[in-house]
């Protein structure tokens, strides 16, 4: 893997790479949060579709119409996470106030041959969970990571933390190979995280009730925690605004036991265990909400407008690619 | 149907069925040479993950994330059980 790395060290996005490190930590997270205003107005302004994603889904998390200083709020907490991602990556730490809930639910379930596995979202910053590198022997986390989907990131990582890059999991391997390597990791006593809320192209999903509406989730994450017997962790790092993260971790299961190809039910009441977990943090608090797809609506193309609350589901035309 | 499965195949066959809860394919009845994954048989990477713990419980060794041929060995029914049989232990 770190072979495959080394390859693309010369690929694309190199220069982005290089003005996001020389910005942001030679002159300070302060000043490259001023370039976040004109950012978001760009951003605001040139993407129509992630614009109408963030008013519909306002809209439904506030429980009104919402108005276009929400929608830049929202954008603007999102290009926020992914600046504070370089520093968090750089192990700068100390830019940040991380209030951490919960981590008695994630230490008292560790052991040295039996990892856990974290189940996290596209919500808020889950690389807020690399403050818990600084305690004395932290467990190693390991992260599934699409590699060929995110080059400009793994590129990121691999040069602001090799030590980190060299516990992805390539998600962009064949699948196979990916379980395995989870499996690998959490017999080494790693924590594994996944991103439960979004299935990729052609994965078995399962609806759930999710904010007032069914929504698809995937089961995968699920069937794994059960398959290979490890405690299960629900964790959402919010970002508050300025430098302030509430890190949480929930006990989600001590073992799920999910037999295959039985018992649907069990498993859609888990999904929608998450999926109420997830409904909690987001009705606190909707501008962590960072799925910039119609998510009631996966199919809904680019140039269409995705659903707002209450609409029916079923305006779809050609598939979109997750972002 | 006569698949030409050799011992070795029948009872990994065998092992397949039971552990991944197949019930509409009888284990004698997998051709050794189709496909494992994605096809009539329709099974995914969590059934890849549940096959390759209990290929390692009952034979010993561990299937590994970084092998190469990892596409090649769950190809199919043949190709895992000659991958077994090459490296199971004694």
């Amino acid at each position: 893997m770190t072979q495959h790395w080394s390859k693309r060290k010369e690929g694309g996005g190199h220069f982005a790479i290089w003005l996001i490190r020389t910005i942001g930590l030679k002159l300070g997270r302060p000043f490259a949060r001023l370039c976040l205003y004109p950012i978001t107005l760009y951003f605001f302004l040139r993407r129509p579709y992630e614009r109408c994603v963030s008013y519909a889904f306002l809209e439904r998390a506030l429980g009104r119409p919402a108005n276009a200083w929400q929608v830049m709020r929202h954008i603007h907490r999102f290009a926020g996470t992914l600046l504070d991602r370089v520093f968090l990556l750089a192990d700068r730490f100390k830019a940040f106030d991380v209030k951490v809930d919960g981590l008695d639910q994630l230490t008292g379930r560790l052991q040295p041959d039996r990892g856990l596995l974290l189940l996290g979202a596209h919500v808020g910053s889950f690389e807020v969970l690399r403050v818990l590198a600084q305690q004395p022997d932290a467990p190693r986390v390991c992260v599934v990571l699409d590699t060929q989907k995110t080059p400009a990131l793994t590129e990121l990582l691999h040069a602001l933390n090799p030590e980190i890059a060299r516990n992805v999991i390539d998600a962009s391997r064949p699948s196979t190979d990916i379980v395995l390597a989870m499996n690998e990791a959490l017999q080494s006593g790693a924590l594994a995280t996944l991103l439960a809320d979004r299935a990729r192209e052609h994965e078995t999903t399962v609806v759930v009730d999710f904010m007032g509406a069914p929504a698809a989730f995937p089961t995968a994450p699920f069937l794994l925690g059960s398959l290979l017997k490890v405690p299960v962790v629900f964790c959402l790092g919010m970002y508050r605004g300025g430098n302030r993260y509430d890190l949480y971790f929930e006990a989600f299961a001590d073992r799920l036991d999910l037999p295959r190809r039985m018992r649907q039910a069990e498993l859609q009441a888990v999904v929608q265990r998450y999926a109420a977990r997830l409904e909690h943090h987001v009705r606190q608090d909707p501008y962590n909400w960072f799925n910039w797809h119609d998510f009631w609506n996966p199919d809904a193309t680019r140039g269409g407008t995705p659903a707002r609350a209450g609409d029916g589901v079923d305006d779809t035309a050609v598939t979109r690619s997750a972002a | 149907m006569d698949t030409n499965q050799t011992p070795a195949e029948r009872e990994l066959a065998q092992l397949l069925t039971e552990s991944l809860n197949i019930d509409w394919v009888q284990p004698e009845n997998i051709d050794p040479e189709a496909a494992l994954f994605g096809s009539d048989l329709g099974l995914d990477s969590i059934d890849a993950l549940e096959l390759a713990l209990a290929v390692s419980k009952r034979y010993g060794f561990q299937l590994r994330s970084d092998n190469p041929d990892n596409k090649r060995i769950f190809g199919s029914l043949r190709a895992l059980s000659a991958h077994i049989e090459q490296h199971r232990a004694p």
